[in-house]
């Protein structure tokens, strides 16, 4: 499938609080790894709502990455779309309740919200205060940052892999510091 | 008597719990509870100072410039840094365009289904709206048609069963009181406001860069080079634009935000009348206009007692206790001391019922929140202490603007403190700090105009510059009220931290002498016409603005629903 516009990847999540921050995670590793295209954005969007809204504004095409509540073992991936994702988060089981429901409620309201919606995940195994990813989630990580590149990729984006050279210097960042890695 | 469970109270950030008792068709009693631990200072001991607002920003998704401020000014303070004129003007404009975008948002998305019945609006007439739309405001989106469209608009969410954040209240519910046509503007206007905070939040994109966290903090000053001449940093060109998103803010306020807020109040005068909470009023004050550690604050700190407007007594950070009491900790002194932050202990002792649970023991701990007393005495803080303390402190345009308030609506000062009293307030201090950005940016294009660029104090960067044992406290006063932060730094690395949060200040539960926290106070004696719709709690609570964010908001793919409101 061709890319008609721009795609965003947006990483959400608390990175204070376990394996909620694995979405931000995967997207720090994402940009680490791989260069992406003219047409991609990737972004750490933390646990901020409305003020997203602009961001996304922007995409035709949007991958949100998170922590997903499921049946199936920490760590599986859990990939949903279009329009599987607005239930998922509409329940508001979290206890964040101007969170990623209320950013797509208002997209919808503003009639805005992207046509093309991912969102891919890690079903989270620990999800107490504290910094720092669970081990079930830090073994799949790999294989959410692929997933979500397979998304991107399979809406018609590109990406090519940075190499040693390449990869943007984020030591010095205190996220990186946050999220070990 | 009724005992009612609100649980998760909405459109808030954050998990708060609040359990009620009404009787004769009034709450008798309340508890406010907090049902998310997170202690921040149990993360940060051991880490490198410097790096404590990167982590702080964090904790929430509303206040991350807020608690990346406090955190900077408490590590300055400990290690002496002084930032510079530019660094502070930066921060005035990021802190202050903050609130005027978050109270914005608050009124809006956060607090007007509380007054606004969103199905009402369907049954407007979009010609008799646009009559009442243009009798209260120059606002140019005010034609039939336009109000005609956003009606339409209304219809096909509900039509296709996609109302978002509409579906979730009390419609119809027998305290509204606004007539259709006012729904509707303010519906349209709910749009309009989505919109327009989407276009002003890019101000911080100018100050912070183009990551949604702001990542220009440094402690010392900030990270963002200011130069006339050059691409890459804070030019002439990002005075011109934020000068246009300033501009544009201070119409919407003007135009849209204000005329709606007087035309709710005026049809909700009686909550001039409930919600007074504990009429004691806390300031640290804010936006420093000179660089000297006691340049005065263009919002001046203070204390008001009782609501005795006629004198404000001095703030003194030390006359600050938090009790836990009745908060799921354990001091080592017992339970019944008060502890200053600076020797603040966060020990989680958690004895609460295992969930999901009926009801909490309110006889003895009910909450992850602590109770802050100042003197001893619970305080209010947020949008109503500030311009209570500015208004007795003769601050001229608060007065202006408070006065011209109370006027329009016919109603009195004690009118002040309220439920009404907060909302107003939230108001009056946007229009205020929506005039005040332009001063700034005028100081920081002179400063650029003469080539005074310094942005950064670095002389106190290396750690091997910093005493080896040094305290400091951050205050800064954030959309939801008073925020500090307390540090201590024992070589070189965090030994303590404590923060002290607005919605620890309103929110906590009772203290050891079992005075009730403001929240639970100024519930008392609201009306409840439905203990199944609990619709008049909620505007006393959302005029405070809670903010209780622990941040986790894990998706859930199976989809399941949680019931809101237990009466029993």
């Amino acid at each position: 499938m061709a890319a008609q516009g721009s795609l965003l990847i947006l990483g959400l999540g608390n990175v204070l609080c376990g394996d909620d921050g694995l979405g931000i995670a995967a997207v720090e590793l994402l940009d680490r790894e791989y260069e992406a295209g003219p047409s991609v954005r990737v972004l750490d969007g933390g646990t901020l709502g409305l003020s997203l809204i602009g961001h996304i504004q922007e995409a035709e095409d949007l991958i949100l990455v998170d922590a997903i509540r499921d049946d199936a073992a920490p760590g599986s991936l859990v990939r949903l779309s279009g329009e599987e994702v607005a239930p998922a988060v509409a329940d508001r089981l979290s206890v964040h309740q101007i969170g990623v429901a209320d950013l797509l409620d208002g997209l919808r309201l503003l009639e805005a919200l992207p046509p093309r919606l991912r969102l891919v995940g890690l079903v989270p195994a620990r999800l107490s205060w504290g910094p720092g990813l669970s081990s079930e989630v830090i073994r799949a990580l790999p294989d959410l940052v692929s997933a979500v590149r397979a998304e991107a990729e399979a809406l018609g984006h590109t990406f090519v892999a940075r190499g040693d050279h390449a990869a943007p210097s984020r030591a010095g960042h205190p996220l990186a510091r946050i999220l070990g890695l | 008597m009724s005992h009612l469970v609100i649980d998760p109270v909405t459109r808030i950030e954050g998990h708060l719990r609040v359990e009620a008792e009404v009787e004769g068709g009034a709450v008798a009693n309340a508890w406010s509870s907090s049902t998310m631990f997170r202690g921040i200072e149990l993360i940060l001991k051991g880490r490198d100072p410097r790096d404590a607002w990167a982590f702080t920003q964090r904790i929430c998704g509303v206040c991350t410039t807020v608690h990346a401020i406090a955190s900077i000014r408490a590590v300055e303070k400990a290690i002496g840094a002084v930032p510079p004129t530019n660094a502070r003007l930066l921060r005035n404009l990021i802190m202050a365009s903050q609130m005027v975008h978050d109270h914005v948002v608050h009124f809006y998305h956060l607090h007007a289904l509380d007054w606004v019945d969103v199905v009402s609006a369907l049954k407007a007439d979009p010609a008799a709206t646009s009559q009442l739309a243009q009798s209260i405001s120059d606002w140019p989106l005010s034609s039939s048609r336009y109000f005609a469209a956003v009606k339409d608009r209304l219809q096909g969410f509900v039509d296709r069963g996609q109302l978002g954040p509409f579906a979730n209240a009390y419609w119809g519910h027998s305290a509204y009181r606004l007539p259709p046509e006012a729904n509707l503007m303010a519906v349209a206007h709910y749009l309009e406001a989505l919109d327009w905070q989407r276009e002003f939040i890019k101000i911080h994109a100018v100050l912070g860069g183009k990551n949604p966290h702001l990542q220009s903090f440094l402690v010392g000053g900030m990270a963002t080079p200011v130069d006339p001449d050059r691409q890459a940093s804070i030019n002439l060109g990002s005075v011109a634009a934020l000068r246009q998103l300033v501009a544009q803010a201070r119409d919407f306020v003007n135009k849209v935000y204000i005329p709606d807020l007087m035309a709710v109040a005026s049809f909700y005068k009686d909550w001039a009348g409930y919600g007074a909470g504990v009429g004691n009023y806390l300031v640290y004050g804010e936006y420093p206009e000179g660089d000297e550690p006691n340049a005065s604050l263009f919002l001046p700190s203070g204390v008001i007692w009782g609501r005795d407007l006629s004198r404000v007594a001095s703030f003194d950070p030390t006359k600050i206790n938090e009790f836990i009491t009745h908060s799921w900790y354990q001091y080592s002194g017992g339970d019944s001391e008060g502890r200053h932050p600076f020797d603040g202990e966060t020990q989680p002792h958690y004895t609460g019922p295992e969930p999901p649970y009926e009801r909490l023991n309110t006889d003895g701990k009910y909450s992850w929140l602590k109770s802050p007393r100042y003197e001893g005495k619970p305080m209010e803080v947020g949008p109503l202490s500030r311009m209570l303390v500015a208004y007795a402190r003769g601050h001229q345009r608060v007065q202006e603007l408070v006065n011209g308030t109370l006027n329009q609506l016919g109603v009195g000062p004690a009118a002040l403190f309220s439920t009404l009293g907060r909302v107003a307030a939230r108001g009056i201090e946007t229009v205020v700090l929506a005039e005040k950005l332009d001063g700034w940016l005028d100081e920081l294009a002179d400063n650029m105009g003469r080539g005074e660029l310094a942005i950064h104090d670095n002389s106190k960067w290396d750690p091997s510059t910093w005493p080896k044992d040094a305290t400091g406290a951050g205050f800064h006063e954030a959309p939801r009220g008073a925020l500090g932060h307390w540090v201590h730094i024992k070589d070189g690395v965090i030994a303590n931290y404590q923060c002290v949060v607005p919605s620890t200040w309103n929110a906590g539960p009772r203290d050891a002498s079992g005075q009730r926290g403001p929240y639970e106070e100024a519930l008392v004696g609201n009306p409840v016409a439905d203990p199944a719709q609990p619709l008049e709690l909620l505007r006393t609570l959302h005029s405070f603005d809670p903010c209780l964010a622990c941040g986790v908001h894990v998706v859930d793919a199976r989809r399941r629903t949680l019931a809101e409101v237990k009466v029993s």
